[in-house]
């Protein structure tokens, strides 16, 4: 096992080469002069310009430039951003808890909404719910996120203020912050709704379909030849190896939400890396950009390593041992 | 004293979209203490079906029962609650089945396994059932049983498996252990192995085996009864000599006649029953049998041939079935291989 952890850590290396590699390339293509980024749209001489080059080590070529920031970047140092003239490591750390706490917020939806549904559906088949939860997932999966968070916003935060007089609404923007309208963690509830909803759907098919399967497996019908209860054979029996390809699915979700969720953040204004990225990006703040991505490219390969280890929990048949391969 | 177990007209029909089928039409057989009886008959003859009708293990609907009763202990199991016949499942009458591979659960123990259903019928804590678990697999003859129980399905062998499925079959000490074609899905010397196992634990235990197969040398080995099943129907059923070497019913014949036999020619082709079993939904007019019989008549083809006793429980259901002169001939085959 330590064996197997071992060699999925030294694989983040060419990922992590990959990444910044490609990343820098294009930094380098996209058109804009970082000078400009950095002091704004005015006249300059062409000492003070040479002088911010150099700062910035823009005057040297693109490969050194880049064995530049890869050493930097091993040693903890993430650049300045050139708008803002603060260091990058401090700018994410600000942002990121509160992608963390949004993309927990999600993640909790999605076990209990997701998984719930999915085995209602599958044990109650046919019946009212499950027509229910198969129509509302397949219209779910197919609603863009964006238009599902408008819809969120204009429904809670206007149309219901609108029809209760200003007394029941909830907050549409922001993360709450100086603002005293609201405890803090009700700024989550829709932006965490919205970001949700697609993979709840998901969820919940792949938690029916699992389940489906598996009722129909030999080994249920012997758990049943057992004499045990249709309520012992799901939980215990069907269960367990139902969830299997559901809690990758969760697993590898959860990176993509801590990944920060540009458009869920995006249509909230809510202060997490995803916007901080796509605001970046809009800016040709390259420093930012290329350490959200950095960040991002870590966490992912991490919660991908745990849901792999997480496997071998699940599954007896799957033991990463030395032997393999 | 009443039977162990007495079927009466059972008849199990799935209410599909394409018709009725009649998986099981009208078996009948009683089984006493410690006696085997032996299902045979071609796949899809309701073998298996009939087993899971007795366990109630057929999801209904489809499947619903039309008449018939399962007397178990002289109790009908088919109007007992579904509370009662699940204290009987894997207690009094416990079911091992045909592919050991798919059969047990994945992540699971084998020793969680086994001893589940010790401490649901039995009330066994955990560390009683784990210890009757160990001693249940060294009983089937897995040796190191006290790790074994410790291993999870996939590192046991297909023959360990089934193994472990009888002991876990066993765990209860069942009146009946009803076996679906429990060798089908392993190689011959394993099957030679479980069948011995089988015999050696029924003699062992004094439980009462029901051996579903279409391997006749199984069924002459082990059973003290037979029933031969076509097409949902008992065709002919009697103690195992008289249908081995009496045999009454033009299927049964030919059923014997597709055997390689030890005592002929190696050169001699075997001589299948030509044609195909029927469809469950559209079975032929008369006699389900008349197609491929070569005796056939035009009765057979208007007349369902009734189960009747020809003399000292022997039943067959055929029209001609004890008629002098009705006799198994040397049918011209066109044989295989030949």
């Amino acid at each position: 096992m330590l064996k197997y952890i071992a060699r999925r850590v030294l694989q983040v290396i060419p990922v992590f080469i990959g990444v910044t590699l490609v990343l820098f390339l294009l930094q380098a293509v996209i058109p804009g002069d970082p000078v400009k980024m950095i002091t704004g749209e005015r006249a300059m001489s062409p000492a003070l310009r040479l002088q911010i080059m150099k700062a910035n080590n823009l005057d040297k070529p693109i490969p050194v430039q880049y064995v530049i920031y890869v050493n930097k970047l091993l040693h903890g140092d993430l650049g300045t951003s050139y708008q803002r003239g603060r260091a990058v490591r401090d700018m994410l750390g600000e942002k990121y808890p509160y992608t963390v706490k949004l993309a927990f917020a999600a993640i909790i939806i999605e076990i209990i909404v997701g998984i719930a549904a999915g085995i209602i559906s599958a044990v109650k088949r046919y019946s009212f719910l499950d027509v229910l939860v198969t129509l509302s997932t397949s219209v779910l999966v197919s609603v863009p996120v964006f238009w599902l968070g408008m819809l969120l916003q204009v429904f809670f935060g206007i149309l219901l203020k609108q029809w209760s007089g200003g007394q029941i609404y909830m907050p549409i923007s922001g993360a709450g912050g100086l603002s005293t309208d609201f405890p803090d963690w009700v700024y989550l509830v829709l932006p965490a709704i919205t970001l949700a909803s697609v993979s709840t759907a998901y969820a919940a098919r792949i938690m029916r379909s699992q389940l489906l399967e598996i009722m129909g497996a030999d080994y249920i019908r012997t758990a049943r030849a057992k004499g045990l209860t249709s309520q012992a054979v799901i939980w215990r029996h069907a269960l367990k190896n139902a969830l299997i390809p559901v809690v990758t699915f969760i697993g590898l979700d959860l990176g993509a939400m801590l990944s920060g969720a540009i458009l869920t953040e995006t249509v909230y204004n809510y202060p997490g890396i995803g916007l901080e990225i796509y605001l970046a990006i809009g800016r040709r703040d390259w420093p930012v950009v290329m350490g959200g991505v950095v960040l991002v490219v870590v966490v992912v390969m991490v919660i991908n390593l745990i849901v792999d280890v997480s496997y071998a929990f699940l599954d007896p048949r799957i033991r990463y041992g030395g032997a393999a391969e | 004293m009443t039977m162990l177990l007495e079927v009466d007209d059972l008849r199990m029909y799935f209410h599909t979209r394409d018709g009725i089928v009649k998986a099981v039409d009208g078996v009948s057989f009683t089984l006493d203490r410690g006696q085997t009886l032996g299902v045979v008959g071609e796949s899809g003859s309701g073998k298996s079906v009939t087993a899971m009708t007795i366990m109630q293990l057929i999801p209904m609907p489809p499947g619903k029962v039309e008449s018939g009763r399962v007397l178990f202990k002289g109790a009908d199991m088919l109007e007992m609650s579904e509370d009662q016949v699940r204290k009987l499942r894997g207690n009094r009458i416990a079911m091992i089945f045909q592919d050991p591979m798919t059969s047990l659960n994945p992540v699971y123990r084998i020793g969680q396994q086994i001893g589940e259903s010790l401490r649901l019928h039995k009330g066994m804590d955990r560390k009683a059932a784990a210890a009757r678990a160990v001693e249940l697999l060294t009983l089937v003859g897995i040796p190191h049983s006290d790790e074994r129980t410790k291993d999870y399905p996939h590192q046991f062998s297909g023959g360990m498996r089934q193994r472990a499925m009888i002991a876990m079959a066993l765990a209860c000490d069942p009146d009946i252990l009803i076996a679906d074609e429990p060798t089908t899905a392993l190689d011959v010397t394993i099957q030679a192995q479980i069948i011995e196992l089988m015999t050696e634990l029924q003699k062992r235990t004094g439980s009462a085996i029901i051996m579903i197969t279409h391997d006749l040398g199984v069924v002459a080995d082990i059973a003290d009864k037979v029933l031969v099943m076509y097409a949902g129907k008992p065709v002919e059923y009697g103690v195992k000599d008289d249908v081995y070497y009496r045999p009454l019913h033009p299927y049964t014949w030919g059923l014997l006649d597709s055997l390689p036999r030890h005592d002929v020619n190696e050169k001699t082709a075997l001589c299948p029953i030509q044609g195909q079993p029927p469809s469950l939904i559209n079975v032929p007019s008369g006699c389900a049998f008349h197609p491929r019989c070569p005796y056939a008549t035009s009765k057979c083809r208007s007349e369902v041939p009734a189960l009747r006793d020809i003399g000292g429980e022997h039943f067959a259901a055929c029209h001609y079935a004890g008629d002098p002169g009705f006799e198994r001939g040397v049918i011209e085959c066109a044989g295989v291989g030949a």
